[in-house]
């Protein structure tokens, strides 16, 4: 045995053998016997004398030595290692060791008591990687007698040092300017790991927020805790901001260069005791004492020469931002943000939303848009920020006392909450939403009269409350059905006063009628599902709540300090003064929340008369700014007000398209938003059923059909979440400004990219919202750049939820919209989407899940979008050029050109007239039976004619057959639009369906855009690949004949999906 | 003596010494024995001095005598790794290929020089080769008779020069130990004439 092993491991060396006769052969050992003969090869004689080698002749090929002949051989320098196979196996290695080898006593790891309950969580918030740099340098003093090296820049007045600092800051403006720059910088700040860049699994909403937050992962018994935390932390805490924005330190940085900035932090950071220093320099201080103020912030605002580097930067960036301002709703928050709370978060918000802008500049950009509110109109800004819901109450506080408002603040926080959960709260959280919702459109009514349209209960009655108290308010609807009708009615009333105020969507009222009809019924449908969910709702809007309120708080200081303290508190006041007005008629301050929209105005009103003058004056200032700070403020609040809303995952996402949206509001939004007040109020009821459900975390999502919730509805419900994040998406939409800004490739990439990056989930809601966005038509341009980001996730969510989890989640999106104020609008589609389904559907026992099934439906024509939307940002261009709104889509699509010259008048229609929207959620519903039922099965065909029979049918397989869909797509998708067009045909349809299902294909094909653009479309174009060409020729062909614009979303769609394809390959 | 193991004579790790019928003196530690040939296999250190070597001797027990276990060994012994015979067969081919080419150089007439020079730049450059009289390295640098420094020929580059500097320190070193023997002659001559 072991002379085997020995001889084999020999053989190949040399050896020198010898015999009896007492010769010796040289040769290799080749092999060996079982009598142990050996094999010598190329052996020869070795001759006596040691001349040299052998001579050829001399060499034997090989010689056969018996073991008998044999006396002695032997091998030289063997390495006994050599053939061995496990040259690093543990015996191998530790088999070399000479002498005495002793085992490493083994130490039990002992991890302490912070990874007990399975929350490894602590692992990766552990920022401590190996040494601390003080550390380290201690060692290396200590050790190599290093010192530590750092020299504090001495600083001096001398020519030569602030030339030298002044070519500093402009030489870091250029890089930072430069697009390499912010293309690495995004880059190193895209906090999307390589997995989520390109896996093709889509992660639930719930792994999306923990994605967001740091990519942890959350123990689902953690995750509704976080939630709550989450809101509140979001807002205040700088948590929120480095897990949102990801790259924490840099910004600090940049944050410091910006004297705004840092006044931002210190609101943020210091809390109510910074603000006093912070304030009032940027109050009494005019825009170009900014610099100075900034100088008493960190030594770097302090230098001359930055600020004026800066500032040409800031302009830059608040364009980059302004899609942010185009929020509505977020206007509000945007204000709070333009303080110092919102400011923080904004910053972080931003990094979050936008790797790219993740970057220091980004940053910057966001104390740049802060800075110009405060600055100049901060005062304006800030009171249309005020006005949203809880920084009205904090502005009473200050108003009676100057004391704690904090603690009022809260309370009145507190109690419109309580009173919303309860029965009477309703009427209260009614107005509380419409309140944040108007504090989304008051913002929007400054800048732009359409935004507040879009959402004429919120933004009438009580802009301060902000969009996070809109969400909780829908939350609260949720909860207490009863509640939602109230606020339903609430928003009926308001949306008159939001007319009013706003320049109105008159027309869009009677639309909004009839969707409140529907909200209604929803609600009551809801009332089952929304009980449970709400609840868990209600906590979470109250710790986001509270947090929220200091912020206001600090903000509404902010914004005093800016502008005066009365004049920034009369300018919320006055802003708030109408809303609150509204919000009164509509529902008496009943409950608490009413009386906190209520309070604000009574504040408001409470204040002196020059309060009121100054109201005045800051209100028509804020008209007076330029839309884009509006814009960008209103960009702010939502940003603000969704870190707020305890969605916060979504916030992250909104801001994004926020961003996106503003700059396309400038130009279309006048128009677009009056159309998109109507959905809004329609939304605002949905948004908050949607909203309760969606926020609590997929799971809530069930509630939102109650009958329909069975199991499968649950599955679906994880894929909702993601939509549910979408319908903050949604309120951007409404926002027509920031359309144009998704239409700019540049600002919008990264927009996208950071919504994606931070919040994964977001995008998932995305998905929705772009749908939903499409469907408000004119804002579906702005829109769509945003939606495109969410459109990946969504079509990738779609690909492995299934068409049923697209539908579920547009069902979810409302809900998740309702939290942002702005939102509301987009949510209000959705609500009214759902509504009309559930309107219609309700009425037999099937229809929930019809609805579902509706919802199903759409996600099919959704997952072409996502195709589509891979190709999305060249076209992005093209839709720019078309005036319409199709046209953006339309360019997005490439192919859709074609159509959108016909569907342009549609998309118009869809825009100008709420009642569109309200026709559209019918119109989507059929589409969406089409489609589902084409996804169960083809036989369904027949349906079709009469969508909502076949709706049922389809929504039933649907619900079944969640996993087929998929498969089925594109001979789906392609059924599915052939229905659609068939609907359209029917009778029962409105004209508006007609629209609707534009819209709603646009929202679809936009989704599928949107995700195109920074996200690897791949899961997308696989999807498409099967049948989504071939869907589309058939669609097309169906298509002309019926309805224009149905056909053109099919057209949309599948077109930019074969063009994808093709790229592809 | 300790109980050697069924069908051994000598367990494995003792170290013995024995005396061959030609009169040779071997000793080492047991690696293996085979009862059936009455081969025993020690291993010894190695007679070139390296650490990691060893030297191998297969020993006919019939033509041995004086067989002494210096220290016996009780412990078993360690488990024997597997072999990779693949490799233990490229190394028998190589090691046949490049005797057989060595042949073949020296029946072409070469030098002595020029084999004790390709001997040395075979142990650094596997990669060598007789081609006629000429040693061709790396297929990149020929050295020509009289395999002097300058007949190194080949493409300019780091190979050319290292291998100028190894047959540079090859004569260097040959002509060290001539020096050397000649002191060590002239020495013994000293030594006889003395003691003569």
């Amino acid at each position: 045995m072991r002379m085997v092993h020995v001889l084999t491991s020999v053989v190949g060396t040399k050896c020198e053998l010898k015999v009896k006769n007492g010769a010796v052969y040289e040769g290799v050992f080749k092999t060996y016997g079982p009598e142990c003969d050996l094999v010598l090869d190329a052996a020869h004689r070795k001759s006596p004398e040691p001349a040299g080698g052998p001579r050829k002749e001399d060499i034997v090929e090989s010689i056969i030595f018996k073991a008998s002949d044999v006396v002695v051989v032997t091998f030289k320098d063997v390495d006994p290692n050599f053939a061995r196979k496990d040259n690093f196996t543990d015996a191998a290695v530790s088999g070399r060791v000479n002498g005495e080898h002793k085992e490493k006593d083994l130490e039990p790891w002992d991890g302490g008591e912070t990874h007990t309950s399975g929350s490894l969580e602590s692992l990766d918030t552990d920022v401590s990687n190996g040494w601390d740099p003080n550390d380290m340098f201690k060692y290396n003093e200590e050790k190599y007698a290093v010192p530590l090296t750092s020299v504090p820049l001495e600083r001096d007045n001398s020519e030569e040092f602030l030339k030298r600092e002044a070519r500093a800051a402009q030489l870091a403006e250029e890089i930072e300017a430069s697009s390499t720059y912010k293309a690495r910088v995004a880059l190193e700040n895209d906090e999307r790991s390589e997995e989520d860049k390109y896996t093709a699994v889509m992660r639930g909403e719930r792994e999306a927020h923990a994605l967001s937050r740091e990519n942890k992962y959350i123990p689902p018994g953690q995750r509704n805790r976080e939630a709550l935390s989450w809101g509140a932390g979001r807002q205040n805490s700088p948590r929120l901001v480095q897990s949102s924005a990801g790259p924490p330190p840099p910004r600090p940085g940049a944050h410091d260069y910006s004297p705004s900035a840092g006044a931002d932090q210190r609101v943020v950071n210091g809390g109510p005791s910074h603000w006093p220093s912070p304030c009032p320099s940027p109050s009494s201080r005019p825009p170009s004492r900014y610099q100075s103020g900034a100088s008493s912030l960190p030594p770097r605002a302090a230098t001359p020469t930055r600020p004026p580097s800066r500032p040409p930067s800031r302009p830059s960036r608040p364009s980059s931002h302004s899609s942010y301002p185009s929020y509505p709703s977020s206007s509000s928050s945007s204000a709070h943000h333009g303080l110092a709370p919102p400011g923080s978060t904004l910053p972080k918000r931003m990094s979050s939303e936008g790797p790219p802008r993740m970057s220091p500049k980004s940053q910057r950009t966001p104390r740049a848009h802060r800075v110009p509110p405060c600055r100049t109109s901060a005062g304006v800004d800030f009171m249309s920020h005020n006005a949203p819901g809880e920084v009205p109450v904090t502005q009473q506080s200050r108003s009676s006392s100057s004391g704690g408002t904090w603690s009022s603040v809260v309370s009145g926080v507190h109690r419109p909450r309580s009173p919303r959960q309860n029965n009477m709260g309703g009427a209260s959280p009614g107005p509380a939403s419409v309140a944040a919702a108007q504090a989304g459109a008051a913002p929007m009514e400054a800048s732009a009269p359409p935004p507040v349209a879009s959402s004429p209960a919120a933004a009438t009655p009580t802009p301060g409350t902000g969009a996070g108290k809109e969400s909780r308010v829908q939350e609260t609807r949720q909860t207490s059905p009863t509640a939602n009708k109230e606020n339903i009615k609430p928003l009926d009333s308001t949306p008159s006063i939001t007319r009013a105020v706003c320049k109105g969507p008159p027309s869009m009222a009677q639309d909004h009628r009839k969707q409140i009809d529907n909200l209604k019924k929803f609600s009551v449908d809801f009332r089952l599902q929304s009980s449970s969910n709400a609840e868990p709702a209600f906590d979470q809007m109250k710790p986001g709540d509270k947090p929220k309120d200091p912020p206001l708080d600090k903000a509404s200081a902010l914004g005093q300090e800016g502008g005066g303290d009365e004049g920034a508190a009369a300018a919320p006041g006055s802003a708030q003064g109408p809303p609150a007005s509204a919000g009164k008629p509509g529902s008496p301050a009943v409950s608490a929340a009413a009386a906190a929209s209520s309070s604000p105005a009574g504040a408001d009103q409470k204040r002196p008369g020059p309060d009121v003058t100054s109201q005045g004056v800051q209100t028509t200032s804020p008209s007076t700014f330029t839309k884009a700070e509006g814009r960008e403020e209103k960009k702010e609040a939502v940003h603000e007000q969704v870190k707020k809303s305890t969605l916060n995952p979504n916030a992250h996402e909104f801001k994004p398209r926020f961003n996106a949206q503003p700059k396309p509001a400038n130009t279309p939004t006048p128009p677009r938003p009056q159309g998109q007040p109507s959905p809004s109020i329609v939304v605002q009821q949905p948004p908050a059923v949607y909203s309760q459900v969606c926020f609590p975390q997929m799971y809530p999502l069930t509630p939102v059909s109650p009958g329909v919730q069975s199991p499968a509805m649950y599955h679906i419900q994880m894929p909702h979440m993601a939509v549910s994040q979408s319908k903050p998406y949604r309120p951007v939409p409404n926002m027509p400004q920031q359309r144009s800004d998704q239409h700019h490739p540049p600002g919008t990439p990264n927009m996208m990219h950071p919504v994606t990056a931070a919040a994964p989930p977001l995008v998932a809601q995305n998905p929705a919202y772009s749908a939903q966005y499409f469907t408000c038509s004119p804002q579906q341009f702005a829109s769509q750049p945003l939606v495109q980001q969410m459109p990946h996730y969504q079509a990738q969510a779609q690909h492995v939820f299934n068409p049923v989890m697209q539908g579920s989640a547009r069902m979810m999106a409302p809900p998740t919209h309702g939290q942002p104020g702005m939102v509301s609008s987009s949510t209000t589609q959705y609500a009214e989407q759902t509504h009309t389904m559930y309107g219609r559907s309700t009425p037999p026992p099937n229809d929930n899940s019809l609805c579902w099934a509706m919802s199903p439906g759409p996600m099919p024509q959704q997952y072409p979008h996502p195709n589509a939307t891979l190709h999305p940002h060249p076209q992005h261009p093209q839709p720019s050029a078309t005036p319409t709104g199709q046209g953006p889509q339309g360019g997005q699509h490439g192919g859709p050109p074609s159509h959108q010259a016909a569907s342009p008048v549609q998309h118009s229609q869809h825009q100008q007239a709420a009642a569109l929207h309200m026709a559209n959620q019918a119109p989507q519903q059929q589409m969406y039976s089409p489609l589902a039922p084409s996804n169960p099965a083809m036989n369904q065909g027949p349906n079709p004619q009469s969508p909502q029979a076949t709706f049922p049918t389809g929504q039933q397989t649907l619900y079944l057959h969640p996993q087929q869909v998929p498969h089925g797509y594109n001979p789906n998708h392609m059924a599915h639009v052939q229905q659609v067009s068939l609907s359209l045909h029917h009778p029962g349809l409105p004209v508006l369906t007609k629209s609707q299902l534009f819209a709603h294909m646009q929202s679809g094909m936009v989704q599928s855009h949107h995700g195109a653009p920074g996200h690897p479309p791949m899961m997308l174009m696989a999807t498409q690949g099967p049948g989504g060409p071939q869907p589309q020729m058939p669609q097309n062909a169906l298509n002309p004949i019926p309805v224009s614009s149905t056909t053109h979303f099919s057209y949309l769609a599948h077109p930019q999906v074969q063009a994808h394809h093709q790229q592809q390959l | 003596m300790a109980a050697p193991g069924p069908g051994e004579y000598f367990s494995v790790g003792s170290h013995v010494s024995c005396l061959t019928c030609l009169g040779q003196r071997l000793q080492g530690e047991v690696v293996a024995f085979d009862y059936q040939s009455k081969m025993l296999t020690l291993k010894c250190a190695s007679s070139s001095g390296k650490a990691n070597l060893n030297d191998v001797i297969l020993i006919n027990l019939a033509y041995v005598s004086d067989v002494d276990i210096i220290n016996d060994r009780t412990e078993t012994p360690p488990p024997l790794a597997s072999l990779n015979v693949s490799k233990l067969a490229n190394r028998a081919r190589t090691e046949k290929e490049d005797k057989l080419s060595q042949a073949y150089a020296i029946s072409a007439g070469v030098s002595v020089e020029g084999q004790q020079l390709f001997q040395t730049i075979h142990k650094t450059i596997k990669d060598c080769k007789w081609q006629e009289k000429n040693i061709i390295v790396m297929d990149d640098v020929v050295i020509s008779p009289p395999y002097q420094v300058d007949n190194c020929k080949g493409k300019e580059g780091s190979a050319l020069s290292h291998v100028r500097k190894i047959v540079e320190k090859h004569f260097r070193d040959v002509e060290s130990q001539k020096s050397m023997q000649r002191s060590q002659a002239q020495q013994t001559q000293k030594d006889s004439t003395l003691s003569s």
